[in-house]
């Protein structure tokens, strides 16, 4: 059964069903599989699972004589997370049917529901002693888990496996990956926490540092990376939610930022992103993010040491699926092709009309795009023009070249949701033609800053308008 | 006091008694406090109060209170004296006499007028509290709850009451009855539960710790109990409970009767060597027995004794 992301599977590592192994091999082993953990280990385990817990439901459990190796699948099928745990993460770690085995042959395999390896976890890391994990044989129909407490209780869980446990394993090779960030956890989660907590997609817009993007008035220039909410512009609330733009200079926020050429923009789940955050701001490890373009996964690795190397004894892996919809519009004004490549992205995936904004070959404008050039404003106001309570109004800004500044939603701030802005009525005759799709809209204007307060002489509006980021080095 | 059989010449109550520790008082009610509102028995006797609550036959916790904890304790009654009354109303009552940090002492009466229960701050010079609460004729107890011990040897184990308390709180998770297993031969207790998943917990009596305080059991005795009856006996411990590092005493009885006593120590805030009237060891008579009787589920157990 193949997975419906869109990815580069490498058939070595591509393993489906469970093993039948000989019953000669079974009978000969006592065990099929035991491994016992205590102290750091039992900590990162615990982490591990929390991890996974947050992204799928099932666990695949799989050993080999080198590791064992724990992943996972969320039930939209795009976001898939791995942890390979080696030999000397363990205290105590024996596959006695695998010597017996051709070592070609599949690796022990066995699923249980997350849910349950959850409640085995609820006792405290500090009260316990050990934890073992052991399969009686291959075909067992329930996983053991034996907590040693430190008081002298022993608790034994048995959890039974899932009969016909669905195993997809999933390698990217991080050579095809042009571009890459780094950076710490506790960063990331304070860049995330700009965003509304609820939010369940992001766009990174990355452009190239140095590509030389002309200073638009010293607001945005220089800082090479934008974080954007994604809102699904299908959903009814779509106008009513918050969005929020975020713009940082990857020299300040990022260990280390690798990208070179077009600006690409991915748009990624954020539940599975903050699960991993997690685990890696618990094992005290720097989150490496390689990326290609929209459409392509991301791939996610904790980062040991000063190399891209491993210097751990375990190890973990998030793949996440992207939009295939950029989220960028290209100078040509050309489609994404709607593939299909996330179960959600069908709905999103009709045809969007081409918005040709005025000055093509400017970078700068590409993705300050959203915060409004007349005519995009126009296409999508008229779009919803059924949604909207005043008609033939809208707010556009007086500079085209000035960024949006994220909305301020905070109540005491009356411009943000004033009724009649200014009328602007010559350029609506001009896209009669998008009048009646139904396409996206990436916001509603009255979200954002009037034309009057975006003014940036204007002292008394800066107040209600959010900075991009601080210069620290100020 | 009178002691004259007419009764209506003996308008003294049948019990003044007067209690400084309010808090720890309602730390221990409320430990057989595993619903909202329950129906109990308050019986008084010249030994002390004895509060007794009930659930559907299966379940029953008695709380007793000797007459030492009291500051003062006078009983003028006739024999022993019963009566019905909420104990979430006691407790929530007691509870607005209780002022954590510095002692609080109320006089409690009964009967009354008009046979409620007098409570009345005392001990502050500007300013008193009352309260009466509504008492009513008891039901006859339901169920004879009469334990025995199954045998010459009591089957029983003294394990630390945390330990307990965390074992039944994970024992939900299967979401089964719960079987309680004691043998002689190597001597453990085991919890078992399997429901939609399996959970066995085991207490070895030779772990290096002391883990198991003390235990005895001269053959394999093995009962399921349901699950929220085993877990009302341990969900209301107080903390103080835990922290002292108390023991629970289980013990297994005749048909499978369970009794499980927990001991609470209810020291008066600020004054934990106060002398009571009894002159009695301060150790032992700042203690609240609360003991648990839980029915076993029916079963056909060929392992135990009929």
């Amino acid at each position: 059964m193949s997975l419906k992301l869109g990815l580069y599977k490498d058939p070595d590592s591509l393993s489906v069903t469970k093993p039948t192994a000989a019953k000669g091999e079974q009978a000969a082993a006592a065990v099929a599989m035991e491994l016992s953990m205590s102290g750091s280990s039992l900590r990162t385990f615990g982490r591990c699972v929390t991890c996974l817990a947050r992204t799928g439901s099932e666990l695949v459990f799989q050993a080999d004589p080198a590791k064992l190796e724990l992943h996972t699948l969320n039930s939209s099928r795009s976001a898939y997370a791995s942890v390979s745990l080696a030999r000397d993460f363990f205290d105590h770690f024996n596959l006695p049917a695998s010597t017996a085995r051709a070592p070609s042959s599949t690796p022990l395999q066995c699923s249980v529901l997350l849910k349950s390896v959850l409640a085995v976890l609820r006792t405290p890391h500090g009260a316990l002693d050990r934890l073992a994990v052991s399969l009686p044989d291959l075909d067992a129909p329930k996983l053991h888990f034996t907590l040693h407490c430190l008081n002298g209780a022993i608790k034994t869980y048995r959890i039974a496996c899932n009969a016909e446990p669905e195993v997809q394993t999933l390698a990217l090779d991080r050579g095809r990956f042009p571009s890459r960030l780094v950076i710490r956890p506790r960063e990331l989660a304070r860049l995330l926490s700009n965003f509304q907590s609820s939010l369940q997609e992001l766009t990174v817009i990355a452009t190239d540092p140095v590509a030389g993007l002309p200073d638009v008035g010293g607001e945005v220039g220089g800082k090479a990376v934008e974080l954007r909410s994604y809102i699904d512009p299908t959903k009814d609330d779509c106008d009513t939610r918050l969005h929020t733009q975020l713009w940082i200079d990857p020299s300040e926020e990022f260990e280390e930022y690798v990208h070179n050429g077009d600006p690409v923009d991915v748009t990624l789940g954020l539940k599975e992103l903050k699960a991993f955050l997690t685990f890696c701001e618990g094992c005290e490890v720097d989150i490496l993010l390689f990326f290609e373009k929209a459409g392509e996964p991301v791939l996610l690795v904790p980062r040991f040491g000063l190399d891209d190397g491993s210097t751990s004894d375990f190890d973990a892996t998030l793949i996440l699926a992207t939009m295939t919809v950029s989220q960028l519009v290209d100078s040509n004004g050309a489609q994404q092709p709607a593939t299909s490549a996330q179960h959600a992205e069908e709905p999103r995936a009709a045809a969007t009309p081409s918005l040709v904004p005025e000055n093509v070959s400017n970078h700068t404008k590409i993705w300050s795009e959203l915060s409004g050039t007349p005519k995009s404003f126009e296409a999508n106001r008229a779009i919803h023009a059924q949604k909207e309570r005043m008609n033939h109004t809208s707010m556009l800004p007086n500079d085209i070249n000035a960024p949006c500044k994220p909305p301020v939603a905070d109540s005491a701030n009356n411009t943000l949701y004033q009724g009649v802005q200014r009328l602007q009525m010559d350029h609506l005759g001009e896209h009669p033609e998008v009048i009646s799709t139904n396409a996206r809209s990436q916001h509603h204007p009255s979200n954002w800053v009037g034309a009057d307060d975006s003014d940036d002489d204007n002292d008394e509006d800066e107040e209600l308008l959010v900075q991009t980021t601080p210069h620290y080095m100020d | 006091m009178s002691s004259s059989t007419s009764g209506r010449d003996d308008d003294a109550p049948d019990l003044v008694c007067q209690l400084d520790c309010v808090h720890g008082m309602v730390e221990a009610l409320s430990s057989a406090r595993w619903k909202r509102h329950q129906d109990a028995v308050m019986e008084l006797s010249q030994h002390g109060v004895v509060i007794t609550v009930e659930e559907s036959g299966c379940l029953q916790a008695k709380v007793f209170l000797k007459r030492e904890l009291f500051v003062e304790y006078e009983y003028a009654g006739q024999g022993r004296v019963r009566f019905g009354l909420s104990l979430g109303l006691l407790i929530d009552c007691l509870n607005i006499f209780s002022s954590p940090g510095h002692a609080s002492a109320v006089e409690i009466r009964y009967p009354g007028p008009d046979m409620q229960l007098l409570l009345k701050s005392v001990g502050s010079p500007d300013a008193c509290m009352y309260a009466e609460i509504r008492t009513r004729i008891p039901d006859t107890v339901s169920w004879d709850f009469q334990f025995e011990h199954a045998g010459n040897t009591p089957v029983t184990f003294t394990v630390k009451s945390a330990i307990l308390k965390e074992s039944i709180d994970d024992l939900e998770w299967p979401g089964s009855n719960i079987q309680i297993q004691m043998q002689p031969d190597p001597p453990s207790v085991i919890l078992k539960g399997e429901g939609h998943g399996d959970l066995q917990i085991e207490y070895p009596y030779y772990a290096n710790t002391d883990l198991l305080i003390a235990f005895q059991c001269d053959r394999e005795v093995s009962y399921r109990y349901k699950y929220k009856f085993l877990r009302a006996t341990t969900s209301n411990i107080p903390s103080s409970v835990i922290k002292e590092n108390r023991g629970t005493k289980v013990q297994i009885g005749r048909g499978g009767m369970l009794k499980i006593q927990h001991l609470i120590s209810v020291a008066r805030p600020g004054m934990p060597y106060y002398r009571n009237i009894a002159g009695g060891d301060d150790q032992t008579s700042r203690i609240v027995y609360v003991e648990f009787f839980v029915k076993p589920e029916e079963d056909d157990n060929t392992v135990n004794d009929a």
